[in-house]
């Protein structure tokens, strides 16, 4: 199922979400995320994109499963947040 | 005496040109071989830059850019689309440890946009900085920034807008719905606004970039001195031109 979301993060930037996720088992097959928010470093997002195949489309474990990638990583978002981004991923299952 | 920085004006070039100059000072600055520097450019023919992380056929018209000659190019910095056609573009170039720059991001950004709230003020127009990344006046919209971190190196990228034409920006710029398109030209000419229609007259290119000079170099207590790119540099950004900026792997990665 391929899906897609447009969410304005609160007092940041605008989020748009390409998901591909099987419906049946909820899983997270691709996932590419948009927008004109700043990440530092920018290949952040391309770490998170990859890191995130294969997870569950549940938001707590999103929450818990990013939030340990920017720690990991150090990433430091602008204009975007970790709830804020799973906000986002939540919206493409929903429609 | 103070601190001697480079300035570069390198005129008006293309879209993937001018991104590939500004990567290519970037790493000249990170391996020391040239001193920070800010650069004045414009866009020639006009282009759209997309943020780093945005779609490119979410947000640009290809077709309308095709038909009008307009090119596009995706920037190596995050944040939104923008039509370059009436402004000048700066990048400044700095390392991340130099005294003169903040380490913290959002305050770099407000420092580098105290610069050209300076020049503004030089050209008689009162602005201030709109965090995250915009300068405004009487809440308008007049520049818009974007800064990358790479190699311990800062890279800030922004427009003044000397002018602007809202209905050929939203013919570039893909709009959600067509239905809405009056209504959001209508909404951006409420929060957009340029050099021409705050003043009333056009000024230059080059008058605008002699007050942004001293608007830099007051806020960073500096002299800025007319300078060249390097050979290197050339070879670098005639390379990163070629592979990077103009090719369809780059610009259609998202």
């Amino acid at each position: 199922m391929q899906s897609k979301s447009v969410y304005k993060v609160p007092n940041g930037k605008l989020l748009k979400i390409f998901l591909d996720y099987n419906e049946k088992s909820n899983l997270i097959n691709k996932i590419c995320i948009t927008g004109d928010f700043f990440a530092y470093p920018e290949e952040a997002i391309d770490i998170i994109e990859n890191k995130l195949k294969g997870e569950m489309l549940d938001r707590d474990e999103l929450v818990d499963r990013i939030k340990s990638i920017v720690t990991e990583q150090g990433i430091k978002f602008i204009g975007l947040n970790v709830e804020g981004l799973v906000k986002g991923i939540m919206l493409c299952k929903h429609e | 005496m103070s601190e001697e920085w480079r300035l570069l004006k390198t005129g008006f070039s293309n879209a993937f040109a001018n991104m590939a100059i500004d990567r290519a000072i970037l790493h000249a600055n990170s391996e020391g071989l040239v001193p920070p520097t800010v650069r004045f450019y414009g866009w020639k023919p006009p282009a759209i830059s997309i943020g780093y992380f945005q779609s490119l056929q979410e947000e640009v018209n290809l077709d309308a850019c095709k038909k009008l000659g307009v090119d596009y190019v995706r920037r190596i910095t995050g944040g939104g689309a923008v039509f370059h056609e009436y402004e000048l573009t700066y990048s400044i170039v700095i390392p991340e440890a130099h005294p003169k720059i903040p380490k913290n991001i959002m305050e770099s950004y407000g420092k580098i946009c105290g610069a050209l709230i300076k020049g503004l003020k030089h050209i008689g127009i009162e602005s201030e900085y709109a965090p995250i990344n915009d300068i405004v006046v009487n809440g308008k919209k007049i520049s818009g920034n974007a800064q990358t971190r790479k190699r311990q190196t800062v890279l800030q990228h922004g427009t003044i807008l000397l002018d602007v034409d809202f209905d050929k920006m939203f013919t570039l710029l893909r709009v959600p719905n067509e239905k809405i398109r009056d209504k959001m030209i209508a909404d951006v000419k409420e929060r957009v606004t340029s050099i021409k229609h705050i003043l009333g007259k056009t000024l230059t290119f080059d008058n605008v970039a002699e007050a942004m000079k001293k608007g830099f170099e007051e806020e960073f207590f500096v002299e800025l001195s007319d300078g060249e790119l390097t050979e290197d540099e050339k070879g670098l950004a005639k390379r990163f031109e070629q592979e990077i900026f103009s090719s369809k792997e780059w610009n259609h990665r998202r």
